[in-house]
């Protein structure tokens, strides 16, 4: 295909596909007439797919957006990868391999991405990488150690989610990053850290081509701030084609990918803000991959012909933080009535349509080290009284239920509850807090009750344990505060050895699920939902696609 | 005697008057359907813990969007809530905030009104009072309604007051101009002046001569504006600046449910949005059918028509 034809093909196919979105706002009530035009699904090796939005920054320093977690995959890799193993319960597709195993460095199973091999410290003190030789970016520049150190040092710089990243993989100063030779880095730390190999298979600690980052930035700009919020310089798979906002991404496979070149050409990442929009525009086939759609939209894709439909257990949780900071959710029998009275199977059918899980646990119930099942939170009105009376509340009381508008789940969800609590005396409020202002409602921990929806990326309980009960963790939305927890938790990050680490997590969470901070709720799953001819994908923990997973046939 | 005479003839009235009114039904089914909605959704507003066969507010996650039929009639939606029955309670809010902002804003609007008419052409404080008042009227208006309303519910806080409040405020500039253009007519007739002569003060001219007879079209007013106000209201409710869930509002009901249409559940937000817009339409006709009885011309042309044709005049 020569240049020309393709940005030929490239117009007829935008006009194809705005139109369809036209007739879809209008045509919201008659979903059947439509007709999708099928350009871009018959372009062979090229992949459209329809998201909620398109990257707000390509930094991952600072943006967390649903569109940011895609383009950082394509655009960039990292040192380790988890394994790939075929899915338990869906045949079709595939997942990292998590487990814990006893018998490999480090208790996990993983493969080398930009490492070609490793060595860890049983102590937990330090890791060493040899990189790969002849690995070149999307500039033509060779990965070198430098680059590696580059990255932690801008993490540093920069504070934000690179504060984070050092903080739990225990460097606290870019000393600890070590170039040993040309293709030898390696990380040093003070304190034993469980986390030295698992940091480096996060979606958000990516390695950066320095040597275009330092010459793109200048003196000015000394960490290119500016250059990667809109473009990229990485090892990964694709190159960033173009970037229009609100409208659409697209990135090219690139030929000199030290993995190969992917099987798909070029990836359109379109936003199509409404669901209901995705779901129409793979009906007709004129996206391959609707994303984040709504149960009911996904039940009603199951019979078609040229589409598949796979969930899988997933990192994701969604719960209600019972805020241990305000009356009456300081007491623990207040919030484990509050349990009992939450009709979990019936939001299970109702609003889930059965394509989740209850929440059975604190932590993703796929992850190592998770225990579930501690304690039985079925619904029970009697017990919920009784637990009321017994904390002094035996009328009830009033309170408030935030929610965010932009969860299509989390409105039905809170009518139910709240018809249900009025059976214990309960008077819920409901609040609706606008999308854009919802996340900072969660993080000013002022809601007495208020909706969450989370997925700890590191498939490690401590991690995931430590970011949502540690009383000094910044995501601790509900409060809530043990100094037991605390203390197990303590121990867990300060020691290399996963067979006591898995026994601290046990201990944590039995105490966490007795004093229940949260109304447990869903684990929702992730679903994707594709045209027939794709194959190859894989779920990660961090919930997002990997364009390079996939291909036609 | 005299006075029994009087009330006869005050009944001869009332009951000719009533007549006059029934023949124009009769002549105008429009009008009489614009009545017979109006009188209905206010009806289901008054009886609707008696009528709703559910309580309004109640989940019930087992039988959840259930399509119409029985006992269901207008099915259910995600929540297991009963439609029908919200359907039927929606009103008592819609109606409620819609007229209580509507008399809020034609008070307002008139009382502003009636003062700005009547000292607009006298010079001095009242004067510069008058353009004060008119300008900023401009200003309100030259919003965009919705725009406004949301603004105003974003200042106040998301509650029932507010959406009175956004109402009335972006109402208020409607009647304030019909009352102004009415009182500057009215204030150099005859009569106001010989109430002038006779040392009558400004207010008691307002209240006792113009104002009474000024009225006509801010009543006709009245009816079209209600039945906007309950749109507005559900607008508002639509987007998530109006009630909270999940208090039974067509508005809000839509919302709820329109996300469902694409995967064939309709019935969550088309029964609420029907009842939403044959209420308004009911509105609308009812405030023609007063426009064209509040007109003297009108109306006299309309007797003479119906006295041709059957005999019978107010």
């Amino acid at each position: 295909m020569t240049t020309k034809t393709r940005a030929e093909w490239t117009q007829l196919g935008r006009r194809a596909f705005l139109q369809s979105g036209t007739l879809l706002a209008g045509a919201a009530a008659m979903p059947q007439i439509l007709s999708m035009p099928r350009a871009y699904a018959q372009a062979g090796s090229t992949m459209v797919i329809a998201a909620p939005a398109t990257p707000q920054s390509l930094d991952c320093n600072f943006d967390v957006s649903l569109g940011t977690f895609e383009a950082i995959a394509a655009l960039y890799d990292g040192l380790l990868g988890f394994e790939r193993i075929i899915d338990p319960d869906v045949a079709t597709a595939r997942r990292e391999d998590i487990a814990y195993h006893a018998d490999k460095m480090g208790g996990v199973n993983m493969y080398g991405k930009l490492a070609e091999s490793w060595e860890l410290d049983p102590e937990g003190r330090w890791a060493r990488f040899k990189l790969r030789e002849g690995v070149m970016s999307n500039w033509g520049n060779e990965l070198t150690a430098e680059d590696v150190k580059w990255t932690w040092d801008r993490a540093f710089a920069l504070g934000a989610l690179g504060a984070f990243y050092t903080k739990v993989s225990g460097l606290t100063r870019p000393e600890n990053v070590k170039v040993e030779d040309k293709y030898t880095v390696s990380f040093n730390i003070d304190e034993p850290n469980p986390l030295l190999l698992k940091i480096h298979t996060n979606l958000y600690t990516p390695v950066y081509d320095s040597k275009k980052c330092r010459e793109e930035g200048g003196s000015e700009d000394p960490w290119a701030r500016k250059f990667i919020e809109n473009n990229s310089a990485g090892f990964g798979p694709y190159s960033l084609e173009q970037m229009v906002r609100g409208q659409q991404a697209v990135f090219k496979a690139r030929e000199d990918y030290y993995g190969g070149k992917p099987a798909i050409d070029r990836v359109i990442f379109k936003e199509v803000p409404t669901s209901a929009a995705r779901v129409q525009l793979l009906r007709g086939g004129a996206v391959d991959i609707a994303q984040y759609l709504q149960p009911l939209e996904i039940i009603s894709l199951k019979d078609l012909p040229n589409v598949a439909v796979e969930t899988v257990p997933a990192s994701f949780m969604i719960w209600i933080e019972l805020n241990a900071a305000m009356e009456p959710f300081d007491k623990p029998d207040v919030r484990r009535a509050l349990n009992y009275a939450f009709p979990q199977d019936q939001v299970m059918t109702a609003v889930f349509q059965g394509l989740a899980d209850p929440l059975n646990g604190c932590m993703p119930n796929i992850y190592p080290g998770f225990a579930g099942d501690q304690v039985d939170y079925s619904y029970n009105l009697e017990k919920a009284r009784e637990l009321l009376a017994k904390a002094g509340h035996g009328d009830g009381f009033k309170t408030t239920l935030a929610y965010n508008a932009g969860d299509p789940v989390q409105e039905p969800i809170a009518i139910i509850y709240q018809t249900a609590l009025r059976e214990i005396g309960v008077e819920l409020e409901l609040k609706k807090v606008p999308a854009g202002s919802f996340y900072n409602a969660v993080t000013d921990r002022k809601q007495p009750m208020i909706f969450y929806v989370d997925s700890p990326w590191c498939p490690d309980p401590g991690y995931s344990l430590t970011l949502y009960f540690d009383s000094k963790s910044y995501v601790n939305y509900s409060n809530y505060k043990n100094d037991e927890v605390d203390r197990l938790l303590g121990e867990m990050a300060a020691t290399a050895d996963e067979k006591v680490r898995l026994d601290l997590a046990e201990k944590a969470q039995a105490i966490i699920m007795d004093e229940a901070p949260w109304t447990f709720v869903a684990y929702p799953n992730y679903t994707m939902a594709r045209k027939k001819d794709l194959s190859g994908w894989t779920y990660y923990t961090s919930n997002n696609i990997r364009f390079q997973d996939f291909s036609r046939g | 005697m005299a006075m029994a005479r009087d009330a006869g003839a005050r009944a001869r009235g009332g009951s000719r008057r009533l007549a006059f009114f029934m023949a124009v039904l009769r002549t105008h089914p429009s009008f009489a359907l614009g009545y017979a909605i109006v009188l209905m959704v206010v009806l289901l507003a008054i009886f609707a813990p008696w009528v709703a066969p559910y309580p309004p507010e109640t989940a019930d996650p087992v039988a959840f969007l259930q399509p119409p039929g029985w006992p269901h009639l207008m099915g259910t939606d995600a929540t297991g809530m009963d439609i029908f029955s919200r359907v039927i309670w929606a009103p008592r809010i819609d109606l409620s905030i819609a007229i209580l902002g509507t008399l809020l804003s034609a008070l307002i609007g008139t009382t502003l009104g009636a003062l700005v008419g009547y000292y607009q052409s006298v010079r001095g404080l009242g004067r510069f009072g008058a353009g004060f008042v008119m300008r900023s009227a401009d200003v309100l208006q030259a919003f965009p309604v919705f725009v406004f309303a949301i603004a105003l519910v974003a200042v106040f806080g998301q509650s029932l007051q507010s959406i009175v409040l956004a109402i009335a405020f972006v109402n208020a500039p409607i009647y304030l101009r019909l009352m102004r253009t009415q009182v500057m007519s009215i204030r150099t007739m005859r009569y106001v002046e010989a109430a002038w002569l006779a040392g009558m003060p400004d207010w008691r001219i307002i209240a006792r001569h113009i104002v009474p007879n000024a009225m006509a079209p801010v009543l006709a007013q009245l009816s079209v504006n209600i039945g906007w106000s309950v749109l507005l209201t559900a607008a508002l409710s639509f987007i998530g600046a109006g009630v909270k869930a999940p208090t039974p509002e067509w508005g809000s009901m839509i919302a709820m449910g329109y996300q469902n249409i694409v995967t064939g559940h309709w019935w969550p937000s088309i029964f609420p949005g029907l009842a939403l817009a044959v209420t308004v339409f009911g509105f609308s006709l009812v405030g023609s059918s007063i426009e064209v009885l509040s007109d003297p011309a009108r109306r006299r042309r309309l007797a003479g028509r119906l006295e041709t044709v059957r005999g019978i005049a107010p």
